[in-house]
């Protein structure tokens, strides 16, 4: 009984998970599309529109007299190509380290192993810090901040799959009939990691939103004019003890997508676990 | 057991001297001149070769690294660029900061993660059960920025309950100490807890299903003794584990808190190193944080291994 209900909920998360996500991928879709009025037009007689009062800004103007939904419906395409890109080029990265310290795991495999440790004990975002320090700041500084902050986790997921898989029978037939270390990594241990990577990628792809909005908020993320939500956060900073509604827009925005982006991750792990079980 | 002490120290030691090459690497070898990133585009070349020679960087990168790491461990960090005061100065005024905003933050994430996590791990499936782990989930994915905002205009500037910035020492009065760090602790532990939350659960779970709990209702114990007395016992392991791992993670993690509230920690000491490419003082803040915890979470483990029983037969068997 108490089973059949978890499962039920377990899909709840993952259905309002895809919801979610997909919600930001249609507002992104969209901003191709159409958007209500250009991201960096100013307009200093409209300044301070409270959301709906006049029917034209739905979620109203910030302090230059632009219009949010618009820099919201702009701000998710960096967003979104920022915090997908570095986990894509994180994962990359970390599922080859994990894979060669798995296979070689003597010199090489623990000198990685190492130098992973290393990094993760940089606490929170101070490693994207010091990283933003020396590659400067914008998109691309950003997606190599974040996508460095991605690799450990990934390598380590993969290294200790690896070793758990590799003494199962199949593997090592596969060996005694000859395939390559290359053949067996892409025929039998993908497939094998696949659902845990896709689970460790959605998760991080919260993650990954929740720095980069961080460090946008900071001021050493997206650079104006280009949109941001951190950004517009940051810029709302000034004015939102009177305007508080400036403020209102971009945090839902960010919560909508971190809170997508981990709920799919966590409804496929507890998919995944039930599935096994 | 003396073995797991002296394998867990040596482990912690290695991956500090990875960390201090780490952090030598990106800060001094990566951007080609670190002392041209200081002072930016506009320097003429003879005031890069002056503070070339006074950063000590016309000597090979093993000396420097040498000398650095050597000075570090006498915790002399160099002087700071943009201050003109020593690192180790600096850092040691910004840390009560940081360390009570942590420290209170830890409380308050423990006391409510204990709670949902015991009453849900209960009643599994339940209202409090499905309320936990929805504030569980939402809990991580607010930004701690934008909460701070709204934190800032509803307890500030509508209900006047907490100053809106600044920081008040303990020393000079501290009841406005506890009400200048409530909001940004408040703040963190949002983030915090979630995790925490999710942990207790599961282990409390665990707990729960243990035969020695059948023995225990069988007996006719009171509910609150059982899961209070016995279930919680045994599942505070992991828990404290992972508090110890948060705490020292909200040391180095306290920036974006610290700039919405402008409070004077490490976080913003962090903040202002990266915006002025205080490269000196961002190498020393780094280190320093990064070896803080390092030392807290071993610390954690060894006083953890005192309290488990099962790590010390675990280890005698072995």
């Amino acid at each position: 009984m108490s089973k059949k209900k978890n499962s039920v909920y377990s899909n709840y998360s993952l259905l309002i998970g895809i919801i979610l996500v997909l919600f930001i991928l249609f507002i992104c879709i969209l901003s191709f599309i159409h958007i209500p009025y250009a991201p960096n037009e100013m307009n200093i007689s409209e300044r301070f529109i409270k959301p709906n009062s006049d029917r034209e800004h739905l979620l109203g103007t910030d302090n230059f007299g632009r219009d949010i939904l618009s820099r919201i419906m702009v701000g998710s395409r960096t967003v979104l190509l920022v915090s997908i890109s570095s986990v894509i080029i994180g994962a990359l990265i970390g599922i080859t380290l994990g894979a060669i310290s798995a296979q070689f795991k003597k010199v090489v495999g623990s000198s990685i192993m190492r130098i992973i440790d290393g990094l993760m004990a940089f606490p929170g975002i101070l490693l994207a810090l010091m990283l933003v320090t020396v590659v400067g700041r914008g998109i691309a500084g950003s997606i190599i901040a974040i996508s460095i902050f991605m690799i450990p986790t990934f390598s380590r997921l993969v290294n200790s799959m690896m070793l758990d898989t590799e003494s199962l029978l199949y593997i090592k037939a596969a060996k005694s009939y000859g395939s390559t270390n290359m053949q067996i990594f892409i025929k039998h241990f993908v497939p094998a990691m696949l659902p845990k990577l896709v689970t460790q990628f959605s998760s991080a792809v919260g993650t990954a939103v929740m720095i980069e909005t961080s460090l946008s908020f900071l001021g050493l993320g997206i650079q104006p004019p280009n949109s941001s939500w951190g950004l517009m956060l940051s810029e709302a900073r000034q004015f939102f003890l009177q305007y508080s509604y400036l403020a209102v827009a971009p945090g839902i925005a960010i919560i909508i997508t971190v809170l997508g982006f981990n709920l799919i991750g966590d409804g496929l792990n507890d998919f995944l676990l039930k599935r096994r079980s | 057991m003396l073995n797991y002490l002296i394998n867990r120290i040596k482990g912690a030691v290695i991956v500090l001297f990875l960390v201090s090459i780490i952090t030598f690497m990106v800060l001094m070898i990566l951007p080609g001149d670190p002392a041209q990133l200081i002072l930016g585009t506009e320097a003429t070349p003879d005031m890069v070769k002056d503070l070339h020679v006074s950063m000590g960087l016309d000597k090979p990168y093993y000396m420097q690294y040498g000398s650095w790491l050597i000075d570090f461990l006498r915790f002399d960090m160099g002087e700071s660029y943009l201050y003109g005061e020593s690192v180790s100065l600096l850092i040691l005024n910004c840390l009560p900061v940081t360390l009570s905003i942590a420290l209170f933050s830890m409380i308050i994430a423990t006391l409510v993660a204990f709670i949902f996590g015991v009453l849900s791990s209960v009643k599994k499936d339940s209202f409090i059960d499905y309320f936990s782990r929805s504030i569980m989930q939402l809990g991580t994915a607010i930004p701690s920025f934008w909460i701070g905002m709204v934190f800032v205009v509803f307890f500030g500037l509508r209900l006047k309950w907490f100053p809106i910035s600044g920081y008040v020492p303990a020393s000079e009065n501290f009841i406005k100490f506890l009400k200048s760090i409530t909001l940004p602790s408040v703040v963190l532990a949002i983030g915090e807890f979630g995790l925490l939350l999710r942990i207790v659960r599961s282990s409390m779970q665990e707990s729960i299903s243990q035969d020695y709990m059948e023995m225990a209702r069988v007996k006719g114990l009171s509910l609150i003794s059982i899961y209070f007395k016995y279930a919680l016992r045994g599942a505070m392991v992991a828990p404290l584990t992972i508090i110890g791992m948060q705490f020292a993670k909200l040391v180095g993690g306290t920036t974006v808190v610290e700039t919405v509230f402008a409070l004077p920690g490490l976080g913003r000491l962090v903040l202002t190193a990266v915006e002025h490419r205080d490269i000196v003082l961002l190498q020393g803040l780094v280190m320093f944080i990064t070896t803080f915890v390092i030392l807290i979470t071993l610390v954690v483990d060894i006083l953890i291994m005192f309290i488990n029983p099962r790590i010390k037969t675990f280890e005698r068997g072995e």
